[in-house]
């Protein structure tokens, strides 16, 4: 048998690969106390999302870092440089959440204390996030595993979402004359935007891991074209 | 291929193509010096090699009994891992190819092959002085420019860098980048950098080993375009070596 070599880089290459994924983690534990904070319009720990979303940058900045040193010392290539290549996209959809988290929470004291509230936009808004987070897990748990199948799956998790979207538009739309109301709902909508963003962010996650195991990277989806499957950007 | 009647590679068919540089990558005793040896003829040198099957140069057979193995070498030329200028003149050393075959025009020829070999700046000043005055860098110049003054169509290289230092290595991958439009090339190297900077195809050899583990020989394992080599390769094998998993 071919003895094994480079161990030093696999195990460089495993850690960055494991502290680039634990990104996903630090969106989620910000996801979660966002939509807290949306629930129980808490300005505190709306506050407290912004300031912690510097851990999330930092995260990015050091991740990115470390690829480029490695592209610089190692010329990782085949599976290893695909690898890299969607680390780097990964980081980048990570960041991107962890700024949706810091935009809505900017938005809750928009709302104020004593906001006006529809239980039912609420309802669908946290319903929302909680689907992205789901995606969340289930985005890492495809890229760790390799798994196609599941990364391909999230497109149907994200039409959850999108259909939750929709929901939340039309009943801001309906939400009557009351121009405190109204304003309420229209911030609302702002929330349920962001939260849509992250789970396209969640399936880019799955996209980059069909990228990773057969080399190809296509959309699982295409935006422009909905319903036809997408070209390959070769 | 075989050495005294053991295979030293076999089940090797490619298409190496006119005017890429094609590379040969694989571990040690994988048969890349040996097949590359093969397309020249230049195992005909060893008393015991013997070859087997076809080996077509422009739909004629290399090996064909009517074939004049020093023609073979003129028209596919071959620069060595080492430089091995001979003991004369930069301008003789050039000039030897073209006197041997009674080339006309020897001055011009070797001051256009040593202008392709991007030395002639170097040296146009000091043709007369030995060519181990020369650095490590300079006599691979000069050994190609040695090559391509009797007008081959293929260059066959060996290693050509792994004597040399990153900068006339540099100089070297350049000038082959160069050459390509003019010649077809095929080189053997150890540095996979080296093969996904500047050829255009990769072929991957490994070692085989029989059953019983007693005589080994070299195959092809897979050969494609070299971006794809590097990317998304498709056998395994090839994967573990380029990543360097396995040596």
């Amino acid at each position: 048998m071919p003895e094994s070599t480079r161990l030093h880089y696999r195990e460089e290459l495993e850690g960055l690969e494991t502290r680039a994924l634990d990104g996903l983690d630090m969106v989620v534990q910000s996801l979660d106390r966002t939509l807290e904070a949306v629930e129980h319009r808490d300005i505190e720990l709306a506050e407290l999302v912004i300031a912690d979303d510097d851990r999330i940058d930092g995260r990015y900045l050091e991740v990115h870092q470390e690829i480029l040193t490695m592209l610089a010392t190692q010329a990782p290539v085949a599976t290893d440089l695909r690898l890299i290549s969607a680390l780097l996209h990964v980081m980048h959809s990570i960041e991107r959440m962890g700024d949706q988290c810091v935009n809505i929470a900017k938005l809750i004291p928009l709302t104020g204390y004593e906001a006006p509230v529809h239980a039912e936009m609420v309802e669908r808004t946290v319903r929302m996030g909680k689907q992205g987070r789901s995606m969340l897990s289930q985005a890492k748990k495809a890229f760790e595993g390799r798994d196609v199948e599941l990364a391909r799956d999230l497109v149907r998790q994200d039409d959850l979402i999108d259909d939750l979207n929709k929901e939340v538009f039309q009943l801001a739309v309906q939400v009557g004359e009351d121009v405190d109301t109204r304003e309420w709902a229209m911030t609302m909508m702002l929330v349920a935007r962001a939260l849509e963003r992250i789970g396209d962010n969640a399936v880019d996650i799955g996209e980059q891991v069909a990228f990773v195991v057969t080399g190809l990277f296509r959309e699982f989806e295409d935006a422009s074209h909905p319903g036809q499957a997408p070209l390959p950007s070769s | 291929m075989s050495y005294a009647g053991k295979p030293a590679v076999q089940h090797v068919s490619m298409d190496i193509h006119e005017n890429e540089i094609t590379a040969l990558i694989g571990p040690s005793g994988c048969g890349k010096s040996t097949l590359i040896r093969c397309l020249n003829r230049m195992n005909d040198l060893i008393p015991t090699a013997t070859v087997e099957g076809h080996c077509y140069y422009h739909e004629q057979d290399l090996y064909g009994s009517e074939v004049d193995p020093v023609e073979v070498r003129k028209r596919i030329g071959m620069v060595f891992q080492k430089p091995n200028p001979f003991p004369k003149s930069i301008f003789d050393n050039v000039a030897f190819g073209p006197r041997v075959l009674g080339l006309p025009d020897v001055k011009e020829r070797v001051e256009r092959a040593l202008r392709s070999a991007a030395l002639w700046d170097e040296v146009k000043d000091r043709l007369d002085e030995n060519a181990y005055g020369m650095s490590g860098g300079q006599q691979q110049r000069l050994c190609i420019a040695r090559c391509i003054a009797v007008d081959p169509d293929v260059i066959l290289m060996d290693e050509p860098c792994s004597a040399l230092d990153p900068i006339s290595t540099g100089r070297i991958e350049d000038l082959m980048m160069e050459l390509k439009e003019e010649f077809s090339i095929v080189i053997v190297t150890h540095n996979m950098q080296q093969a996904a900077r500047v050829s255009n195809r990769t072929a991957f050899l490994i070692v085989e080993l029989d059953a019983d583990e007693e005589h080994r020989w070299g195959q092809l394992v897979e050969y494609a375009d070299t971006d794809k080599i590097f990317t998304n390769p498709s056998d395994p094998r090839t994967e573990d070596y380029v990543t360097g998993k396995v040596g």
